[in-house]
């Protein structure tokens, strides 16, 4: 095989698996590179520089940070948008391509738009496209083509990503020197420690910066370091893991591969280090400009010579260390061009010096000009800086293909900034401090500010910020925001740095202001007169990194309930309806019989016997001495009086006596009460009883055994029929068992509580049985009704059944301002109770008029739309109410609804106009509820 | 041990039909059938000791509360707990887990030898025991067991509490989420082998089952029979 | 994810409780005016500083009490409501008091 190019011989390298060559295609271009690379480094291995567009412009761009810290290197995989060159592990026959333009990478049809960029400030877009009125509907497709990143595989297939908690004492977050030795002293204290780091080794900068002249030390101290810490058995390390996040009390959100760790810590120690910042200058964004720290990592992570030819733009001594670095690996360094007026070198600086590298102090690199091909840095025009920010009127063009910025950093801010720090910036000394963390956070290394270690200059200089009047100095790569955008944000109004944010997007792109943040408040305090410390830097909330929505959303719960009957219903055919977590029977045959079979099922409860599952009713234990006393609480109803062995209608007020659920409470002995609440309210229903027991402190239990009792409903001229058959041992004579009676006996051997209710207006009997016995109870049931034509029922029928007979869905007939007087239910209310929770406040709605009721309407126009639910009921064209229900009756063999209407004309014999289906205007005569059966014969049978 | 099969019995468990599906033998417990083992499956004794999934919701279990609860099984001659959250064997090996002041649960042991659920059950009534109220632990929960050494781990996948054994000591409850349901956790350890009783509401139970199975896969976990229970408590392994 | 001490089962993540809105006193219904009434079951004071509130731990059914700084949201201290709920309420037909 061909070596590549820019490859530099082992031991560079350390990530690279030199016996392992790898394939893979950037641009429809086949590349080779090692086990180990990055898509970024192999392709730089192989001088391919170019990776994405820019935004806005389509400027070329190419490797900045080496780090993924940048958007430079956003490119496409098959399945993937918007991922990072320079992080992305090349694998065999892997298929890059760029992203963000029309036509090829290399050729993009897109660039001209740069030339329009001087039409286009900031604020372009608010104040542009809203004119005339529709205007924004065309431009909106045009600039969303232009401006998306990325493409969506819509063919893609879900892999499984998952979640796990995870518990330690102390998470150590950045595995670099700091991070290493604050994981073994947690250790050593006898902590369980997990130390997490994004990237595929430990060592942090010691893995690819210079400390020491020699460049011997650091591997040194990374040796001794990573032995020590993977010999510790209270270390977990977790790498390629990125912790994305700090939220309250040490909850770290850590992603690996296809997995989110929720991760608990006592104690936090983040070890995130610090970001290299860019300089500001025209054309700062070529690609062959890159921080110093990406040229280190691309020559000791990668073993890729950066370039041939080198300029180093320095403001701190690390650039010495850095061309050191470059002309081991056989870079020709022309000259490092140094910010400072009088630098104070140190040992690393003084002995590059001695390697006769040319240095011009107080210059700075203008502009860099690209070559003829547009796409990479050929040449920098260096001129003497003469005051701040301004240079020289001429200059000296240097030519190189290589421009190594070295001119400051800013700590990784992000994670103690939302663990609470406070980031402050002293102007005079050009550094930052973290302040005001929990105890239980704390920092450690170049987080807490990158301080030279002898008495030598800051590692930041104060302003590497150097205007031009062809613009092109980007102070924000990924939005494509220069000097003038940012000072021009802060001319039109916005000088605060979250609105400068705000107007311009700058720090909103994928790399989050990691480097706009600090020029733009440089350049906002400069506007406002400010200093940068008052300025500040906008924040900047988790996640740290982009995430895939995968992680948040795979493996999620989704937990169901069945009743022990569910088979059943599927057995016979059953369509399933989920009602909250609950799997219900909607109705039993195939989709396209729907309606057929509803009906088919309500005429068979009305002429035979149905059975439907109520498995779904809570069911709530009251028992004690003060059984009775609570329910008169708790409840609108009159209880005390209600005999043993008898049901009594149990209707639910809050405590602005809205309904909010109904039952039936059934009286098995003095002190015993056995209530049920409706399928989707048995835990809200629980917790407020358990809520005003704690405070009554009345001789009473609660106990929620919802799911303890399944049950089914026996409805129809033939329930009782059929449930002599199966039990023996209560007299379910109509006197001796009448209608609302319940009683304690045996089904088919299986013990249970019967319960003569009138849901759907028939003979009927709720029994309910332990969960377990469900499957048998159906079974036994079925079998006993064969002769009687039982079939079973599902909720639709149930609802159409329980609509002609008039009663009320709580939910469905009600809403959140529903009050008993509104749905007719005054006479559930006992007014001469001391008090029941909602009481007070009904009072009072009863000495003032109600403006809406609900009323039972029929349809009998044939030729009408069925009005649905939330259909507007109109007067006029003024919304006076909505329907809350209606259905075909079969019984009745037209339309029956329930909706809201206005006082004045809700009674018997008037009518409504309810716009429909198509805005058709339906009306519809208001009748007594009701529909079915009035004088209630059949289901006191 | 008498084989069955779970639809001779009139209780049934909400997975029974999983059960049948994955080939499983059932004995008799209690009037109703529990999973014995699977049929070709290799040694579910040695899978429990790694992780294994149990179904025994058929057992009997009992449940009761209120401020007269603790007097009341002490008089039955019960041992209590001292604190919430904490259980103790008795001397039948049922086992009463102490749910809060005022409310016990009372689980009979794997090879149905505990008498003191049936005889509590029996002696209860609401005008005899003062102030204590039964509940209905049989019916309102399913009950798994989740043996074996990476049993804490496969939880962690599901559970936002510490369950590793160092920290979260035998004998001892969670009343937490599992997989975002309702559920008590009872660390109920077989001889040297880490075990935790799961029991959670009846109507999520297949819901469940199967939560959990999917986090046991990366540990190559599966389900067995209580017949691997028992050999594991009677033979520390 | 922010940890919640329950007096019951200990320190938990806080997704395992509902929060059950601040702690009233409920005036007496068959005494208080309207006005008192109304602002009792529609108004919470929403103070800045310390508030006690109800709070549920779902899995066990257990409510609690919580003293928390709506500032600063640091929770100061959880207790059984039973430390302030001692004795049984009742509200007397006769002279419509509610007896504590």
């Amino acid at each position: 095989m061909m070596a590549s190019m820019n490859r530099l011989p082992a031991p560079y390298g350390l990530l690279l698996d030199r016996n392992e060559s790898i394939t893979f295609s950037f641009e429809n271009k086949s590349y080779q590179g090692y086990a180990g690379d990055t898509i970024a480094s192999a392709l730089a291995a192989n001088d391919q520089w170019l990776l994405s567009r820019s935004f806005k412009y389509h400027r070329p761009r190419g490797v900045l940070t080496m780090a993924g810290q940048d958007a430079n290197t956003l490119v496409q995989l098959p399945a993937d948008p918007n991922v990072l060159a320079d992080r992305e592990p090349i694998v065999p026959e892997l298929a890059v391509t760029g992203q963000n333009y029309s036509g090829s990478l290399n050729r993009d049809r897109s660039a001209w738009i740069e030339r329009f960029a001087k039409f286009m400030p900031v604020g372009f877009y608010y104040r542009a496209f809203f004119r005339p009125k529709g205007i924004w509907e065309k431009w909106v497709r045009i600039i969303r083509q232009k401006a998306g990143l990325g493409v969506i595989d819509q063919n893609y297939k879900p892999v499984y990503f998952d979640k796990q908690y995870l518990f330690y004492d102390v998470v150590v977050v950045g595995g670099g020197p700091a991070g290493m030795v604050a994981a073994l002293q947690a250790a050593d204290s006898g902590a369980e420690v997990l130390l997490v780091d994004e990237n595929p080794v430990l060592g942090g900068s010691l893995n690819y910066a210079r400390f020491d002249a020699q460049g011997q030390r650091a591997g040194v101290l990374r040796a001794k370091m990573i032995a020590d810490v993977e010999a510790s058995d209270r270390v977990d390390i977790k790498l390629n893991a990125l912790c994305n996040g700090w939220y309250t009390d040490n909850w770290l959100p850590i992603i690996q591969a296809r997995r989110l760790y929720k991760v608990r810590a006592g104690e936090v120690i983040l070890c995130v280090g610090a970001l290299e910042q860019q300089a500001v200058f025209h054309n700062n964004d070529l690609p062959g400009i890159m921080m110093s720290s990406a040229t280190q990592r691309l020559i000791h992570l990668y073993g890729v010579r950066p370039g041939k030819t080198a300029v180093i733009l320095s403001g701190n001594n690390n650039a010495y260390g850095v061309a050191l670095d470059l002309m081991d690996a056989g870079v020709d360094v022309k000259l490092i061009v140094e910010l400072r007026k009088n630098p104070q070198y140190d040992d690393i600086a003084r002995s590059a010096i001695a390697r006769n590298i040319a240095v011009k102090t107080g210059h700075a690199v203008y502009a860099a000009i690209p070559g003829p091909d547009k796409k990479h840095i050929s040449r920098v025009d260096v001129r003497k800086i003469i005051s701040e920010g301004t240079c020289a009127a001429q200059g000296e063009i240097i030519e190189c293909d290589l421009l190594c910025m070295s001119v400051g950093y800013t700590p990784a801010y992000q994670l103690p900034c939302q663990a609470g720090g406070q980031l402050g910036y002293d102007d005079e000394t050009s550094s930052f401090t973290l302040t005001n963390l929990p105890d239980s956070c704390r920092l450690a290394g170049s987080v807490r500010g990158v301080q030279p270690e002898s008495e030598t200059d800051s590692m930041n200089f104060p302003w590497p910020i150097f205007p031009h009047p062809d613009g092109k100095e980007f102070v924000d790569f990924d939005e494509d925001l220069q000097i003038a955008d940012i000072v021009h944000a802060v001319h039109d109004g916005y000088e605060h740095v979250q609105l400068v944010k705000r107007y311009s997007t700058c720090g909103m792109g994928p790399s989050q202001g990691r480097h706009s943040a600090l020029p733009t408040a440089r350049l906002v305090a400069k506007a406002t007169n400010k200093t940068i410390a008052e300025t500040g830097v906008t924040t900047a909330r988790p996640p740290f990194a982009a995430e895939r929505l995968a992680h948040s959303a795979g493996r999620s719960f989704y937990p169901s309930r069945r009743s022990n009957m569910h088979y059943r219903h599927l057995e016979a055919g059953a369509q399933m309806l989920q009602a909250g977590a609950w799997y219900r029977p909607a109705y039993y045959g195939p989709i396209g019989s729907k309606a057929e079979a509803i009906r088919g099922e309500v005429r068979n409860v009305r002429n035979n016997v149905g059975l439907v599952d109520v498995s779904t009713l809570g069911g709530i234990e009251v028992r004690g001495a003060d059984a009775a006393e609570f329910l008169q609480r708790i409840y609108t109803f009159n209880f005390t009086k209600q005999p043993v062995g008898r049901a009594r209608y149990a209707l639910l007020t809050n405590e602005a006596g809205v309904v909010i659920d109904d039952g039936v409470a059934c009286r098995f002995h003095q002190h015993h009460y056995y209530v049920t609440t409706t399928t989707g309210g048995a835990d809200r229903v629980y917790q407020n009883m358990l809520k005003w027991n704690v405070q009554w402190c009345l001789d009473v239990d609660v106990a929620n055994v919802s799911s303890a009792w399944c049950g089914v409903n026996i409805a129809g001229p033939y329930a009782r029929h059929v449930l002599e058959k199966l039990c023996r041992d209560v007299d379910l004579g109509a006197e001796a068992f009448p209608y609302m009676g319940v009683r304690e006996g045996t089904v088919a051997g299986i013990p249970a509580r019967l319960i003569r209710v009138g849901f759907v207006g028939e003979l009927g009997y709720e029994i309910h049985v332990p969960q377990h016995f469900g499957e048998a109870l159906w079974d036994e049931l079925m079998k006993a009704g064969s002769d009687q034509k039982i079939m079973p029922f599902g909720v639709e029928a149930q609802r159409v059944l329980r609509l002609e007979k008039g009663h009320i869905i709580i939910g469905q007939d009600t809403d959140a301002m529903s009050n008993p007087l509104e749905v007719q239910m005054s006479w559930a209310i006992a007014r001469k109770k001391p008090f029941f929770v909602g009481g007070r406040i009904i009072a009072e709605l009863e000495k003032a008029q109600i403006k809406r009721t609900l009323v039972g309407f029929v349809v009998n126009d044939r030729q009408a739309p069925i009005p649905l639910e939330n259909h507007l009921v109109l007067d006029a064209e003024h919304m006076v109410g909505r329907v809350t229900s209606c259905e075909y009756s079969p019984t009745l063999d037209k339309p029956v609804g329930l909706a809201y209407a206005p006082l004045g004309n809700a009674g018997a014999g008037s009518q409504i106009i309810i716009k429909s289906t198509g805005g058709v205007r339906v009306t519809a005569d208001i009748v007594d509820l009701p529909f079915y059966d009035p004088d209630n014969r059949r289901q006191e049978l | 041990m008498t084989t069955t099969t779970p639809t001779h019995h009139l209780r049934r468990s909400q997975l029974y039909r999983w059960h049948v599906n994955a080939l499983a033998r059932f004995e008799e417990a209690a009037g109703s059938a529990v999973v014995t083992e699977y049929a070709g499956a290799d040694n579910e004794v040695n899978q429990a000791t790694r992780l294994a999934l149990v179904d025994l919701s058929t057992l009997p279990r009992v449940g009761f509360k209120g401020p007269g609860a603790p007097d009341w099984l002490d008089q039955q001659g019960a041992q209590l707990p001292d604190s919430p959250n904490q259980a103790v064997r008795q001397q039948d090996d049922s086992l009463i887990a102490r749910l809060s002041d005022y409310e016990l649960l009372i689980l009979a042991d794997l090879n149905l030898n505990s008498t003191l659920p049936a005889i509590l059950q029996d002696r209860w009534s609401l005008a005899s025991a003062n102030k204590t109220y039964s509940v209905p632990r049989s019916d309102s929960h399913c009950w798994f067991a989740l043996t074996g050494a990476d049993a804490a781990m496969a939880l962690s996948k599901v559970c936002g509490v510490d369950l590793r054994t160092h920290k979260f000591a035998d004998q001892t409850i969670a009343q937490t989420s599992l997989a975002r349901v309702n559920a008590i956790i009872l660390r109920n350890d077989l001889a040297k082998t880490p075990c935790f009783f799961l029991l959670s509401d009846v109507s999520s139970a297949q819901y469940l089952w199967h939560a959990i199975l999917d986090a046991m896969v990366e540990f190559h976990g599966r389900s067995v029979g209580i017949a691997a229970l028992r050999a594991l408590e009677a033979k520390p392994q | 994810m922010k940890i919640l001490n329950c007096p019951l089962n200990g320190p938990r993540n806080i997704a395992e409780f509902s929060y059950g809105g601040e702690l009233h006193r409920m005036p007496d219904p068959s005494k208080c005016e309207s006005r008192e009434w109304v602002e009792h079951v529609f108004f919470n004071e929403n103070k800045a500083g310390i508030v006690t509130e109800w709070w549920y731990h779902n899995a066990s059914s257990y409510w609690f009490l919580a003293e928390r700084n709506t500032v600063t949201d640091e929770i100061i201290r959880t207790f059984p409501a039973s430390d302030v709920f001692k004795e049984r309420v009742d509200f007397s037909k006769e002279t419509g008091e509610a007896q504590e």
